[in-house]
């Protein structure tokens, strides 16, 4: 047996992620964004989350995948990791499980489209369901960002 | 023991003694007779070093030990302070400082101070100069002098301590001498004299122990000490309470008078050559108690700075985060009632707008209150300048003196915090540059020190800090030279400039004046630095100069970084905020007045043109485009001395917001400076002026 770790499970799409849940400081409904000019397409803009002002990042386009309209069920995780606060957009978020550490494997090079970098592993929850690890850190890292505004130009 | 939770106390004591040994010291080189400076240093001294033992620092409290032997001999006019007593101590404090700032950076303290502590042990031994030896040769003879005529147990008062004796008795409180002894089963002795010790001085204070407070601490002594101390108790109360600590078998203590005291007190005659007018004074009140009053006239030069300690504040320590939160939680409020006063508009019921409006006061109050927590003095900036001057004159082999006013100035903690390093800047230039070697002030003969000024002092919404220094001001001909040959500027528009635009080159990228790089200033990369510190600040800075006479610079800060008055602005569907301290005026412009000069849109303002800037572009808004419109709203922004004309859709306002950050993942972002959170909950981002001007 490897460590508990509880995870809050999210959908993008069809397929389904897990963060810590030590990483997640809330999980909102969307309220209004306000949009932060001359930024990468990603970033939304800010919220007012109680007197904070957070920046909030859609995580469809940030992985390359196709943006949605937002519905009743999206939800702005706000996750923080290495002093940066930052806010997801996801499809819904609905679920807390406990999972095994040993159940996560290394990723394959590329799932769903997203490049294998931003991912922790794969853990197997049984029933043929797989949940997505993200690999926070590297999701929130500005150097990217900054090279990525560059491609786009 | 865990000493982590006691780290950050240590941290925050040390830096608080370092900085008094430091203004000692300084106060001391300028009045070295003065033997009450000595001892509040001494005890600053001691006390760290007992802390650093306790949190077992062992090289700290070693390299305060050797000063304190240096400076118990100067305590007991063994030694006279000389310059290089002082510039020992001096290096020896920068040694403690930087193993302080190791510890801070999470290190062990741990530093090789064999060097000081052989100079310290050389200062000791009187061997690094003869002189030296001589003095304090004479002091052992003088206390055996003394001696002799003493009954209660040999214990001497020196000049000092005698004097502040006779003060406070004056002052009404009681002296007394308390002989203690302690039970032969003992086991820590030293912990039952330390409690002696913790209870006199929360009742008084001690002026003298015999053996010595270090001595007790490591328990040499055999069962019996005894202590001078001034108490607000009565002999019977002190006794008592005394007796009240176990295994303590014995306690007398005797009232002191004036006679007894003098009777106690020695006269060195090493003493009598530093200080000649306090041995008499003793001498009289010795053999003539009426002529007490000559005694307090004479005593009080030494014990006025005892007798008057700088009137201390009940402060506590809060962690800045506490009040940052504080702050977050006073916005949201602030935005609460923004809302409820909406409300109350709406619904009309004298009750609730009567309660509304209460709400309001006492809610300007709370953020006078919050605002006014986080300022600080800026002398918790300018107190490490002294400091920074007397080394910088060594150095540099100059004469100069720093004049500090108004340090009792508050500023914001946030623009405290980032002052420092271009303050350090400014003053090191004037003193590098600006005052002249001392052959060259008499040449022209201007008195032999140079005199650096350092002011602040409120004004409107903005706090002036100005480093004005006598010394040979800006040579223009130089200025302009160097700014040509190092590209600053090109020959035919140095012809055009004006005298303060010449004067402002020194704060322009790549420029310094110095012939030769010295280690304090002259790499060229300092005043410019410095200029962008203080305009990131929002704040300004400028230089006037003469010269011959000296140079002035002055800088303009804002009291706070947290709260500013801005204009709110719609654009379409979104609102922004633009700082009211850069907006010239508001107004309207028709769209067949808008000029197009090479291209770019430039309008008529008050008899010259400036250009446009349309917000809409440059902020890419989604939906609004003021070239459908055939008037449009201006605001006119300022950056020094450029204009623009900025479009908007609509004003809505003039508005007090709290300044937010975009959090560390949103930085720089273009013409956006940090955001606010409206009265209706949204946030509207922050303008920055400045990048619309080009």
């Amino acid at each position: 047996m490897g460590e508990e770790l509880k995870v809050i499970v999210f959908a993008l799409g069809k397929e389904e992620y897990g963060i810590e849940v030590d990483k997640v400081r809330t999980i909102e409904r969307l309220t209004p964004i306000t949009r932060v000019p001359k930024t990468a397409a990603f970033i939304k803009g800010v919220i007012n989350l109680r007197g904070v002002v957070v920046p909030v990042i859609d995580l469809r386009g940030r992985f390359n995948l196709s943006e949605t309209q937002p519905t009743e069920n999206s939800r702005i995780i706000v996750v923080a990791v290495n002093e940066l606060e930052v806010g997801f957009i996801v499809d819904s978020a609905n679920d807390v499980i406990d999972i095994d550490s040993d159940t996560i494997d290394n990723p394959p090079e590329i799932v769903g489209g997203i490049k294998a970098k931003y991912l922790r592993g794969i853990a197997k929850l049984g029933e043929g369901r797989l949940l997505i690890m993200l690999n926070l850190s590297e999701v929130l890292n500005k150097n990217e960002i900054i090279q990525l505004e560059q491609l786009e130009v | 023991m865990d000493m982590n939770a006691y780290l950050s106390m240590f941290i925050d004591e040390s830096n608080d003694h370092l900085q008094s040994l430091n203004e000692n010291l300084l106060q001391l080189e300028g009045n070295p007779e003065d033997l009450s400076i000595v001892q509040s240093i001494f005890r600053s001294a001691h006390t760290l070093k007992g802390m650093s033992a306790t949190m077992g620092f062992e090289d700290l409290a070693a390299l305060t030990h050797e000063m304190e032997n240096v400076l118990d001999l100067v305590r007991n006019s063994k030694l006279k302070m000389d310059s290089f007593i002082f510039d020992t101590l001096f290096k020896g404090l920068d040694a403690l400082e930087a193993m302080v700032q190791d510890i801070v950076g999470g290190g062990t303290g741990k530093a090789d101070v064999t060097s000081i502590v052989a100079s310290l042990q050389g200062i000791l031994k009187g061997d690094y100069k003869s002189q030296a030896a001589a003095s304090t040769a004479a002091a052992p003879s003088a206390s055996a002098n003394a001696g002799g005529g003493e009954a209660s147990g040999g214990v001497l008062l020196d000049q000092f301590q005698s004097s502040i004796l006779l003060q406070s008795m004056e002052a009404g409180h009681q002296p007394y001498y308390v002989q203690v002894s302690v039970d032969e089963n003992c086991v820590l002795k030293a912990a039952r004299s330390y409690m002696v010790f913790n209870l006199l001085e929360s009742n008084g204070e001690i002026v003298k122990s015999e053996p010595s407070v270090q001595d007790l601490e490591q328990e040499k002594f055999d069962r019996t000490f005894t202590v001078f101390t001034i108490s607000t108790l009565t002999a019977e109360q002190l006794y008592e309470q005394i007796m009240n600590i176990s295994e303590i078998s014995s306690v007398t203590v005797t009232p002191l008078d004036a006679e007894t005291l003098a009777s106690l007190t020695s006269a060195p005659a090493a003493a009598a050559v530093e200080a000649p007018v306090k041995p008499a004074a003793a001498a009289e009140s010795a053999t003539a108690p009426l002529a007490n009053d000559s005694v307090k006239i004479s005593s009080k030069p030494s014990a006025a700075p005892q007798s008057a300690p700088a009137a201390m504040n009940k402060t506590i320590r809060v962690d800045i985060d506490r009040l940052d939160t504080l702050m977050n939680l006073f916005s949201e409020l602030l935005i609460d009632r923004v809302r409820l006063e909406q409300l109350a508009s709406e619904i009309k019921r004298t009750e609730l707008t009567e309660t509304v409006e209460h709400m309001s006061r006492v809610s300007s109050d709370l953020q006078n209150i919050v605002l006014k927590l986080r300022m600080v003095p800026v002398d918790s900036v300018f107190n490490r300048f002294p400091r920074l001057v007397r080394d910088m004159a060594k150095s540099l082999n100059k004469k100069m003196e720093l004049i500090i006013t108004g340090a009792d100035t508050e500023l914001d903690r946030t623009v405290i915090d980032e002052i420092g390093d271009p303050l350090v800047h400014l003053i090191r230039n004037s003193g590098d540059h600006g005052i002249e070697s001392v052959e060259e002030r008499i040449a022209s003969g201007k008195s032999e020190t140079g005199t650096i000024h350092l002011r602040a002092f409120h004004s409107g919404n903005h706090v002036f800090i100005e480093v004005e220094e006598d010394g040979r001001g800006i040579n223009k001909q130089k200025v302009l030279q160097i700014a040509i040959k190092n590209g600053v500027v090109t020959e035919e528009q140095a012809r055009n400039l004006t005298e303060e635009e010449i004067q402002m080159l020194i704060f322009a990228p790549g420029f310094s004046t110095a012939d030769k790089i010295s280690d304090i200033s002259g790499r060229g990369v300092g005043l410019d630095v410095v200029k962008t510190k203080i305009t990131s600040l929002g704040g300004n800075v400028t230089v006037t100069s003469a010269e011959g006479k000296g140079t002035k610079f002055s800088v303009q800060l804002p009291l706070t970084l947290s709260i500013i008055s801005a204009m709110l602005i719609k654009l379409g569907s979104e609102k922004y905020a633009i700082p009211l301290s850069s907006i010239v005026e508001t107004g309207i412009i028709k769209r067949s007045g808008i000029l197009n000069v090479h291209g770019n849109q430039m309008v008529e303002f008050r008899g010259s043109i400036i250009p446009l800037v349309s917000l809409s572009s440059v902020l890419e808004s989604p939906d609004y485009d003021e070239s459908q419109e055939q008037e449009t709203e201006i605001v006119v922004i300022r950056k020094g001395d450029k204009m623009a004309a900025v479009m908007v859709e609509e004003f809505i306002g003039q508005s007090e917001i709290v300044l937010k950050t975009l959090g560390k993942y949103l930085t720089n972002v273009y013409a956006i400076s940090g955001a606010t959170i409206l009265g209706d909950g949204y946030v509207a981002l922050i303008i920055d002026p400045n990048a619309l001007i080009k």
